[in-house]
């Protein structure tokens, strides 16, 4: 039943694309003009001796026909007019005006049968046996979507394509822009120079806007703030080292005792110039523990 | 309703006497309806109360393609007044095999599909017994369990049946247009057909044949049961198939033979359209031959005339 449900709004999908019929229907004709062109064959011209009794025909048409008065009812048939010659070749024009033929009978009858007030279409909640199994539909259904999906994919992937090609263009274009600049940049220094030359330096400094620190010979000189009992290259400014010594015991000892290896062999910063000796480094003596020496009494016993 | 309808006016009504809605209805017996009121009626018929009781035998002959099986269960499929039957030898089909069958099935018509050289299918439409009868070449076959034929009805509703115009335009179309329309409506209020109207079928000559086409209608609903005008517009038609296309070759004024009645002045049957695709591929090798021989003798009659320059570079 979902199958009828979705039906509708897909051929609806196929009639707004190209005006009346579905792309399906050409697929399907093609194949019926391939077996049409062999099988299809007509004689030029009528043979003459072909028979044609018109009394004949019509006289059995009165014998089978229906009672003149025979109520629309028990018919159900509608003649409808065809505006124009249709050409057999033409798949699409053919279907086109099959289509139309029985969209007109739909609604002659449906104003029918509304004016004798009888049910035309089913009601939704009348379900029975369909021409077509639901087994089928759903092979149908697949069809759809598998058709719908490849069209989806191939349209990605068109987009992609082009976004690739205009990708390219813009990066491009970019790597122009920047080459563009970079040689602006360097042009423009180039005349700078030119134009300084040009002047004369001496004219330049009094102005000064070029007054940088390298051009007064003491660059790169080490700052002399150095403070005592901080090895060289500690960023912490000495503070690691603060309380090194002292053990406290309980819970911080360990604390403490990492701390001031921290502070000793540093955690952080360069390693080298910390582990040197500097002259306050060798007078001082917090580091060494004399009760070493029990401990390792002990041990030996 | 056991009798027979014998096409003429005044069975019609002898008919009409079993209708239910009669004011006056025959007294049942063990037998059927007793005909003692048959006299009255028949001498009083204004309110002629029409009832069709058509049966359509379907059935085919011997080695069928699967396709054209196919075809045919489809249209069994299609008609609910319609009756199946085992295949039939094609050598009986002749005559008065089927009319003994149809008659046997208490059929009044019968739709008969001969495949011959599994690959050309005719359809016999006749009405049994008297006739007339009508063989068709059918071409462009496409089954309903085409995939690409994407829509659905109920089974048994009775169609909604559209002839295009030209049907009007010679007798022996209109002869067909009425046959087909028995044989093809259901009847109304056969037992195995349903309530409502949800498909069409298409009938319409181009090209001097007929063309049929099954469509469903399909109508968006606005919640309620009714459908309204604004729904009209909006009305659309999926193709269920089967799809065929019938070329009339003959009209015979008896069911399956008689008197013909009508024959297809433009009508090449596929055999002698493959047997002339056949000759002339076979002319090639001739051709090329009979080319040959004419060029020698050509070449021998008008000889060249000699070089006179032929001599100068020889040294």
């Amino acid at each position: 039943m979902e199958v009828l449900k979705k039906k509708p709004t897909v051929f609806e999908d196929e009639m707004v694309k190209d005006a009346g019929t579905g792309d399906f229907d050409v697929e399907v004709s093609e194949s019926e003009s391939d077996s049409q062109e062999d099988e299809d064959v007509k004689l030029a011209e009528p043979s003459k001796n072909a028979i044609y009794n018109r009394d004949g025909l019509l006289d059995k048409l009165g014998d089978i026909s229906w009672p003149k008065n025979v109520e629309w009812i028990h018919k159900l048939s509608f003649d409808i007019d065809q505006e124009q010659e249709v050409d057999v070749n033409d798949d699409l024009t053919r279907e086109l005006a099959f289509y139309t033929q029985a969209l007109e009978g739909t609604r002659q009858a449906f104003l029918k049968f509304q004016s004798m007030e009888l049910p035309f279409l089913r009601t939704s909640d009348f379900y029975a046996e369909m021409v077509k199994s639901d087994n089928h539909m759903e092979k149908v259904k697949g069809r759809l979507l598998a058709e719908k999906r490849r069209i989806e994919e191939a349209e990605e992937r068109r987009k992609a394509r082009e976004s690739k090609k205009i990708a390219k263009e813009i990066q491009s274009q970019k790597l122009k822009e920047r080459a563009k600049q970079k040689k602006e940049g360097i042009e423009s220094v180039k005349k700078w120079r030119k134009q300084r030359q040009q002047s004369g330096f001496a004219g330049m400094d009094k102005e000064g806007d070029i007054n940088l620190p390298f051009e007064d010979g003491k660059a790169f000189e080490r700052s002399n703030k150095r403070r005592p009992g901080v090895a060289p290259g500690d960023r912490s400014g000495g503070k690691a080292r603060q309380g090194g010594g002292k053990m406290k015991k309980g819970f911080d000892k360990k604390r403490k005792g990492k701390e001031s290896k921290e502070s000793k062999f540093g955690f952080g910063g360069r390693k080298g110039l910390k582990k040197q000796n500097t002259a306050e480094t060798t007078n001082d003596l917090r580091g060494f523990n004399n009760n070493d020496f029990s401990g390792k009494k002990k041990r030996k016993r | 309703m056991g009798k027979k309808r014998k096409h003429s006016e005044t069975e019609v009504v002898a008919n009409v006497k079993k209708d239910e809605s009669a004011p006056e209805r025959a007294k049942r017996t063990l037998l059927g309806w007793k005909d003692k009121t048959e006299g009255e009626k028949e001498s009083n018929d204004s309110p002629a109360v029409f009832r069709s009781n058509e049966k359509v035998l379907v059935t085919c002959s011997r080695r069928i393609n699967f396709r054209y099986r196919h075809l045919m269960l489809n249209l069994v499929s299609l008609l609910p007044h319609c009756k199946k039957d085992n295949k039939v030898e094609s050598k009986q089909s002749k005559g008065s095999t089927l009319n003994e069958l149809v008659e046997l099935k208490s059929c009044s018509s019968c739709l008969f599909f001969e495949c011959r050289k599994g690959k050309d299918l005719y359809l016999w439409m006749s009405k049994c017994p008297n006739g007339p009868s009508v063989k068709f070449l059918v071409n462009a076959v496409h089954t309903m369990e085409e995939l690409k034929l994407t829509g659905n009805h109920l089974k048994g509703t009775r169609p909604i049946l559209t002839f295009s115009t030209n049907f009007e335009k010679d007798p022996h179309w209109k002869l067909l247009k009425e046959m087909i329309m028995q044989i093809f409506g259901t009847p109304k209020d056969h037992r195995k057909s349903k309530p409502y109207h949800d498909h069409v079928f298409v009938f319409s000559i181009v090209d001097d044949h007929i063309w049929f086409r099954n469509y469903q209608i399909s109508c968006p609903r606005t919640g309620a049961n009714k459908v309204d005008r604004g729904d009209l517009d909006k009305m659309t038609l999926v193709e269920v198939g089967p799809r065929f296309c019938l070329n009339p070759i003959k009209i015979f004024g008896g069911s399956f033979g008689g008197p013909t009645l009508y024959e297809n002045p433009f009508y090449v049957s596929p055999n002698q359209i493959r047997a002339l695709e056949k000759r002339q591929k076979a002319g090639k090798f001739a051709k090329k031959v009979k080319a040959k021989t004419r060029r020698k003798m050509h070449e021998l009659s008008n000889p060249l005339e000699p070089d006179e320059f032929a001599e100068i570079w020889k040294e």
